[in-house]
């Protein structure tokens, strides 16, 4: 780990989904802490509970017990109104299926994520524009998603989680639909990107490669992480 | 602009694109409802300013009345509150009641209403309604029918009917030998109201009291007011000024039950077109709820970002407003277009299946009248809107049920 604050510390964090009379134990007590500027790569098998971290990480879903401090505040007490603003400018995320909003280009598909949180004013348009110019799609921004390839949109996403100036990106298999040499670009743009933002990344991935390029590669097996 | 309303607009109108299906039908359906709510009630309150205009035309704006015939000393009482009353232009009296008319062995019961032919003109234009004869062949031994009734008889100006008045009949009772009046027919006229035209016949006051035995006495007197004077108000300062057991009654409250048949009639038309837009509103609630369906991915995505529940549901409410406007514009611009040009419509339509003059003579109108009130367009414009925005609520709070997580998850 890095020597620098934690920008995220969870701890004992669990988490159980039910099913009847059963109740599935997906995550036993997972502790991570990432620091400014950090990337981290947590693998695993499917269905070992990555995402389900990742969400939790994001304040998108609740853990049954631990706490999860994003910087300074603890996201776990806040309400949930209180902790869908905070999350808009702590953080970033980038999914696997991109989640471009299909009726807008890709300049206003990364200019949304200010648009929720206030407006868009002349400081915000610069910011988008040399966004996507950083994720080299400078003569895209007026081209529809449709209109782009995967590894467009994704950069697009990248531009977008990045858009806020958030503390960390949380990215879910973000090469999960890109060939592998789209896929390498991609998370190569990423880490780039993050580091010149200094913003931490918590990359979630299959790819052994993409995980090696990252500061510290963890691995979360039987619901708690190996921090090797 | 907040923005769910900027999402609303692009989901509704995405950029550079053709407007979506989803977003055309939509409007199309307020549309319709709208443009004929609005063309309803316009012909509606078309009808409803003829029927004023044909009892101003034959009543006058104001009609004054006792509970009996009107003393000789009354009447001059009402005849000078009536020339100092404000708003006055003219009065003219009249006696009324029922005859029994016969020519050649065929009876009619119709209403006789006697009137001054000296002092008629200001006060009820009837020349206008004449399509036979003249009011200035009117004296105490003729009369003239309406239009309806001389056909069912088979008279023509010039020919002589027998009158035969309730004081006739009493007086048969005491065995008394009386003749029928002998009266020619000196016109015809058509108002234009099945009522009026099938069953009425004027006549002098003179005849009118002679029928009756009433004397020098009339029922009442028949006002007409300047010209932008407000009947109501008339009204009001003429029963001040009236003396006791006489009433000024406005057209509309002596016409008070055919009146509130024709408001309840073009209330109940405007209830049932309103369920025109009711569908139009569910139409969009349907659509909406595909809408929330198909993008649970997306609102997942703007939770994510910061989109607070409430703001994801003010989005699909927008849409709903946005689909209102747009139908209500687009409605009300059809409305008037086809107000504009409804007798064309209704010329065409006629000549397409009964043929004009069939048309014509049964509807009696060759025009399709209209009138529209802007208090009812006010009120076509507040539902609609109402609607359409309440048809984005259940889609709007399924949207903002959504948890980020599952919505994110879903396929």
């Amino acid at each position: 780990m890095s020597d620098l604050s934690p920008v995220l510390r969870a701890t004992g964090l669990r988490k159980n989904y039910r099913s009847g009379d059963s109740t599935l134990e997906v995550l036993r007590g997972v502790d991570l802490a990432v620091a400014t500027g950090e990337s981290v790569s947590i693998r695993g098998e499917s269905g070992s509970g990555k995402s389900t971290l990742l969400n939790l990480l994001a304040g998108l879903d609740r853990s049954e017990a631990g706490e999860l401090i994003w910087g300074v505040e603890a996201a776990h007490q806040l309400p949930l109104g209180e902790l869908t603003a905070r999350r808009g400018r702590f953080l970033g995320m980038v999914f696997q299926s991109y989640y471009l909003i299909p009726e807008i280009d890709a300049a206003a598909n990364v200019l949304m994520a200010a648009r929720i949180l206030g407006g868009v004013g002349a400081v915000e348009r610069a910011r988008a524009a040399a966004l996507l110019r950083r994720v080299g799609l400078a003569e895209r921004g007026h081209h529809l998603p449709a209109q782009l390839s995967g590894g467009e949109r994704q950069r697009v996403a990248v531009a977008r989680a990045l858009m806020n100036r958030p503390n960390m990106i949380l990215a879910d298999e973000p090469t999960g639909n890109l060939d592998e040499r789209t896929g390498d670009e991609v998370i190569q743009l990423l880490l780039e990107v993050c580091a010149e933002e200094q913003a931490a990344l918590v990359l979630v991935t299959h790819n052994p490669a993409h995980a090696k390029k990252t500061n510290r590669q963890l691995f979360l097996k039987n619901g708690q992480l190996d921090h090797g | 602009m907040p923005w769910y309303l900027y999402l609303a607009l692009k989901q509704l109108f995405p950029s550079g694109r053709r407007l979506p299906f989803f977003t055309l039908i939509s409007v199309a359906g307020v549309a319709l409802g709208v443009a004929l709510m609005l063309v309803t009630t316009s012909v509606m309150g078309g009808f409803g300013h003829q029927i004023r205009r044909m009892i101003i035309d034959t009543q006058g704006e104001i009609q004054v009345r006792g509970r009996d015939p009107l003393a000789a000393a009354t009447a001059a009482a009402v005849e000078q509150a009536l020339s100092s009353a404000p708003g006055v232009a003219a009065f003219s009296p009249y006696a009324q009641g029922v005859v029994m008319l016969e020519y050649r062995s065929r009876p009619a019961f119709p209403a006789v209403q006697g009137f001054d032919p000296a002092r008629i003109r200001p006060v009820i234009p009837l020349e206008r309604y004449l399509t036979a004869g003249s009011l200035d062949d009117l004296d105490d031994d003729s009369v003239i029918l309406s239009s309806l009734l001389a056909n069912s008889l088979g008279v023509s100006p010039g020919d002589k009917v027998s009158v035969y008045s309730p004081l006739m009949l009493e007086r048969m009772k005491n065995n008394e030998v009386l003749l029928p009046r002998e009266v020619r027919v000196a016109g015809i006229f058509q108002i234009g109201h099945q009522q009026l035209d099938s069953s009425t016949v004027l006549c002098s006051l003179r005849l009118m009291q002679d029928l009756y035995g009433l004397g020098h006495l009339v029922h009442g007197y028949n006002v007409r007011l300047k010209p932008g004077a407000d009947e109501f108000a008339a009204a009001a300062t003429l029963n001040t000024m009236l003396p006791p057991g006489v009433r000024a009654l406005t057209w509309f409250e002596a016409n008070a039950d055919f009146q509130a048949v024709l408001s309840f009639e073009r209330n109940m038309i405007f209830f049932l077109l309103t369920f025109i837009v009711i569908v139009a509103a569910f139409s969009i609630t349907s659509s909406l709820l595909v809408t929330v369906v198909r993008k649970t991915r997306e609102i997942g995505l703007l939770s994510a970002m910061g989109g607070k529940a409430r703001d994801v549901a003010l989005c699909f409410c927008a849409q709903g407003l946005v689909i209102g406007l747009g139908g209500t514009a687009a409605g009300l611009a059809l409305g008037f277009a086809l107000l504009r040009y409804r007798d064309n419509l209704v010329h065409l339509i006629a000549s397409l299946t009964m043929g004009q003059d069939v048309f014509v003579k049964f509807y009696q109108f060759s025009q399709l009248p209209a009138h529209t009130e802007p208090r009812d367009v006010v009120t076509i414009i507040v539902f609609t809107l109402a609607a359409a925005t309440l048809a984005g609520l259940m889609p709007a709070w399924r949207a903002a049920k959504l948890k980020p997580v599952e919505a994110l998850r879903s396929e």
